[in-house]
């Protein structure tokens, strides 16, 4: 079923969980009788109008991040689409849509492919004129405060715009949904999601009986980020098979202090290639166990930097750093 | 040549040059856009991309750049012949100190909605002002410069500890849209913001241009002011006022811009303006045009990326504090 | 022209007052002077006059009228004040600043004063210094400095002028060309009132001298009246004489060398 699939309240009133094909009655007919055979007929017309209802009620209310109305009832898919968000370029090259990304972001180099669409500068405070000059008919922004003018300056000049959050699993998922629609590729995106989903649900399931490690995440050094219970990569490590010792912290990166986690004690750090190297030569976090006894494992950064097409490797190479030997 | 020949020539000619430095804004950006087309676009006609981009965007973000440094420099000269101080600058008084813990706050608490950080910073920015005018009534010094500097000083430095601890404990996003906010843009302009500053500016400068008169004398001394039947006292706190308040309204509507409300004042002295009614004029004039100069450099040095405006305006002052300090010895 | 009734003042928190029942007149046409010690309190009667100090009690009348009825602007057309010390931080040509004068005259959208008015042109006559004219004020020497100021005074056509010891700082030439001017004013027909601590030159050039001393009159009078070495003595708290040259015609005071143990700088 849909493992952190995400719907809006609004869209679940508007019977967007009543898709085509999940409608509750086209399942295979009792035996039959002359009489359940009107009974049938008049299920079988009444059933058609509630399923045309509701693919109705499917394009009324989708909203993005930005709170904003996306209208999905367009007659044409977009054609030329700027993304500025790495994580959604990577997610239209997945759809199959990257022949038709007129723009991207300096930070969007993944895939490869990606490199040769136009750089049109950041995705924080973009440049809107650069954007508007590549003619896109439908921009995907990052779904951040600073990013709201933008929108609002988009949208003035005609634009669809569709402001999406890509921090967690479940906004992925969203993502991915969207934009599959917005891109008429929808297939493509169920694709995608049930693919992410189903590699997550077996590296949950291989993981679920093992002991669970505690786990420090280092993020930075100077001050100490480590990551927050509800955050993307705090997800991959419960997935992965790991517990976070600081999940009571319900900020994305907490600033913590050393002294707390020497207290708390982790028996594992995971942490970035040069994060690594600064941690077993600093003498400080000698005093922490899980450096002492050499238990520090890098992780690949660009694989699990942002939810992606890849999260599910994501999460099994977490699994293999914290559980060597796992079967994946 | 007459001495009123030769003035109105000088200011026909920086007019000219303003002129042509809006024009500029308007016709280039990060985009080349042919001469034609953006005239064309200002008429709303032709390809609605180009229209987009002149009307939406280049032509408010112009207009903006104009108001702010208009008030910025009216404001720096008000307050350096009132102050009797070269030095003096729009953002004395707490104005930029308080405005940055507003909108800082507002950032770090996650606000969100189109006219919130305006608010909260113009908000910051009067309670900053009241309180700097409170400190300096409370030590005695109710129009004395020094006093009401060392207050103004008092202030900021308690606004920046703010600041400080506001974004320590900040979310790494909005550490970011905090220090955008600080570094100053004219970029988030909306014909909306645009109108009201323009109501502030207006209204501000026929203040400051009213109370013109009564700073030539005020910049004698407090006795010599007297002698001359000048209220020292009132009028210099209307002044102080009115200056910082016009500052606040420009912070709120384009963040922290430095550097103009001090050099502006100081470039209309040197083409030999001394009485302040046509200074504050010339430095309106002379802000705007330097505030559009510097958004259009700070659009075109390294396109499409944008450099922040308050970074290229703080350029500014090296060559002046260099000019300064040969002045000096 | 210009009256001090009977005038106490007294600075916030202090014990004694600064100015103690002080009566003292300044007609017209007649150099008036107010001389003492240090701490007399002679700046703050200026202070007074300027309205930067309240009084405690008494009044200040201009004319007969209450200082404190009229408005500032209507006294600074009448009564022209220079201060003690004052320095432009954005120097201006003389005949500028001196046309800062016609401000108690002008409305707020009034034009400036230009290069060639009337009243500008002769109140540089009157101070003697026309040549100055185009000169910058941070260019000046300390007298040239002093006449273009009360040139200033001078441009604001009042009939009173009031000088916070204008010969600070001036060499003799300079201090006497200053009061040769202010004698030829007042013999002109404005009322001079001056606050000095030069004793001699103001016995030589003052109709009505007032000694104070703490905040009282100690003395007040013609120069002969106020200028004895009893009552200087023992205002000044200093051993002098009086002298009286023909060639000078008015009193002069010389100080001794100290005899005694005690300098005025030590507590009593």
């Amino acid at each position: 079923m849909a493992i952190g699939a995400r719907y809006s309240v609004r869209s679940v009133a508007a019977g967007h969980h009543l898709r085509g094909d999940r409608c509750p009655f086209l399942r295979p007919a009792p035996r039959f009788t002359r009489t359940p055979i009107l009974l049938a007929a008049a299920a079988a017309i009444a059933t058609l109008l509630a399923c045309s209802e509701s693919r109705r009620a499917v394009t009324e209310l989708h909203v993005d991040d930005f709170d904003a109305v996306i209208d999905a009832g367009t007659v044409t898919a977009p054609a030329r689409i700027a993304s500025l968000n790495p994580a959604t370029t990577e997610l239209l090259f997945a759809l199959g849509a990257g022949p038709r990304l007129v723009a991207r972001t300096t930070w969007d180099v993944w895939p490869d492919a990606a490199r040769a669409v136009p750089d049109v500068g950041p995705g924080l405070r973009p440049n809107v004129e650069a954007v508007l000059a590549r003619h896109p008919d439908l921009v995907v922004l990052y779904a951040s405060a600073e990013n709201r003018v933008a929108a609002e300056q988009l949208r003035a000049a005609g634009i669809k715009v569709i402001a999406l959050r890509t921090d967690k699993i479940a906004d992925f998922v969203r993502a991915s949904r969207e934009l599959g629609r917005a891109t008429g590729e929808d297939a493509a995106a169920a694709i995608v999601v049930d693919t992410m989903q189903r590699t997550l649900a077996r590296v949950r399931a291989a993981t679920l009986h093992l002991d669970h490690p505690t786990v420090f995440w280092h993020v930075w050094d100077s001050p100490i980020y480590t990551i927050g219970s509800g955050s993307f990569l705090d997800e991959l490590l419960t997935i992965g098979g790991g517990t976070n010792i600081y999940a009571d912290r319900t900020e994305p990166s907490p600033q913590v202090s050393l002294e707390d986690i020497i207290r708390r004690n982790p028996s594992v750090i995971l942490a970035g290639a040069t994060g690594q190297k600064s941690l077993m030569e600093s003498p400080l976090w000698q005093s922490v166990r899980a450096v002492r006894e050499g238990r520090v494992f890098v992780v690949d950064t660009n694989l699990i930097g942002r939810p992606s097409v890849r999260a599910g490797e994501a999460a099994a190479s977490i699994a293999r750093l914290l559980h060597p030997g796992i079967a994946l | 040549m007459s001495a009123a020949l030769r003035a109105s020539l000088l200011w026909s000619g920086v007019a000219l040059v303003v002129l042509i430095v809006a024009i500029a804004a308007i016709a280039y950006g990060a985009v080349p856009l042919d001469a034609r087309a953006v005239v064309h676009a200002i008429a709303g006609r032709g390809d609605p991309v180009t229209v987009a981009i002149v009307r939406t965007l280049r032509l408010p973000r112009a207009v903006l750049a104009l108001l702010v440094g208009a008030g910025l420099g009216m404001a720096g000269a008000a307050l350096q012949g009132a102050l009797r101080n070269a030095l003096a600058e729009p953002y004395l008084l707490g104005v930029s100190g308080g405005a940055a813990v507003g909108a800082v706050a507002a950032v770090a608490l996650g606000a969100t909605g189109a006219f919130v950080l305006p608010l909260a910073s113009f908000a910051g920015a009067t309670l900053a002002i009241a309180v700097a005018l409170l400190v300096a009534r409370a030590s005695g010094g109710r129009a004395d410069p020094r006093v009401l500097l060392m207050a103004g000083v008092i202030v900021g430095a308690f606004a920046n500890a703010a600041i400080m601890v506001l974004l320590s404990n900040a979310p790494p996003n909005a550490i970011r849209n905090a220090l955008w906010w600080m570094m100053g843009s004219v970029g988030d302009a909306g014909w909306l913001t645009v109108g009201w500053l323009a109501v502030y500016v207006a209204l501000g400068g026929a203040l400051l241009l009213w109370f013109a008169r009564d700073i030539d004398i005020l910049a004698l001394g407090e006795e010599s002011a007297a002698a001359l039947g000048v209220d020292a006292a009132r009028s210099s706190r209307s002044i102080f006022l009115i200056a910082a308040l016009l500052s606040a309204a420009t912070v709120a509507a384009a963040g922290l811009v430095g550097f103009v409300g001090l050099v502006v004042p100081h470039l209309v002295r040197s083409l030999g303006v001394r009485r302040h009614r046509p200074l504050i004029a010339g430095a309106a004039l002379v802000g705007a045009g330097l505030v559009v100069a510097a958004d259009l450099v700070a659009r075109l040095a390294r396109p499409p990326a944008e450099l922040p405006l308050g970074a290229v305006t703080a350029l500014l002052g090296v060559p002046f504090f260099l000019l300064q300090l040969r002045r000096l010895s | 022209m210009i009256d001090f009734d009977r005038v106490v003042i007294r600075y916030p928190k202090a014990s004694a007052a600064a100015i103690d029942t002080v009566t003292l007149a300044a007609p017209r046409g007649a150099v008036t002077a107010v001389v003492g010690p240090n701490g007399s309190g002679k700046s703050t009667l200026v202070r007074a006059l300027l309205r930067l100090l309240p009084l405690s009690s008494g009044r200040i009348a201009i004319d007969g009228a209450d200082l404190a009825q009229l408005e500032r602007r209507t006294v600074a057309q009448r009564i022209a004040v220079v201060a003690q010390r004052e320095s432009l931080v954005f120097p201006l040509p003389v005949w500028e600043y001196v046309a800062l004068g016609r401000h108690p005259h002008e409305g707020p959208w009034a034009a400036a004063p230009s290069r060639t008015d009337a009243t500008v042109a002769s109140a540089l006559d009157r101070a003697e210094i026309g040549a100055l004219a185009h000169r910058s004020t941070d260019e000046l020497s300390g007298g040239e400095w002093q006449r273009v100021r009360i040139a200033r005074a001078l441009a604001q056509g009042g009939e009173a002028l009031v000088l916070d010891e204008p010969t600070t700082f001036l060499d003799i030439a300079h201090e006497m060309a200053m009061f040769e001017l202010l004698a030829r004013l007042a013999h002109e027909g404005m009322a001079v009132l001056l606050v000095s601590h030069q004793l001699n030159l103001v016995a030589r050039f003052a109709d009505t001298m007032i000694l104070l001393h703490r905040g009282h009159v100690a003395a007040a009078g013609t120069p002969a009246d106020v200028m004895r070495a009893s009552v200087l003595e023992s205002v000044y708290e200093w051993p002098l004489v009086v002298t009286r040259d023909p060639a000078i015609g008015a009193p002069a005071l010389l100080p001794l060398r100290n005899r005694g143990p005690r300098s005025p700088f030590q507590a009593p």
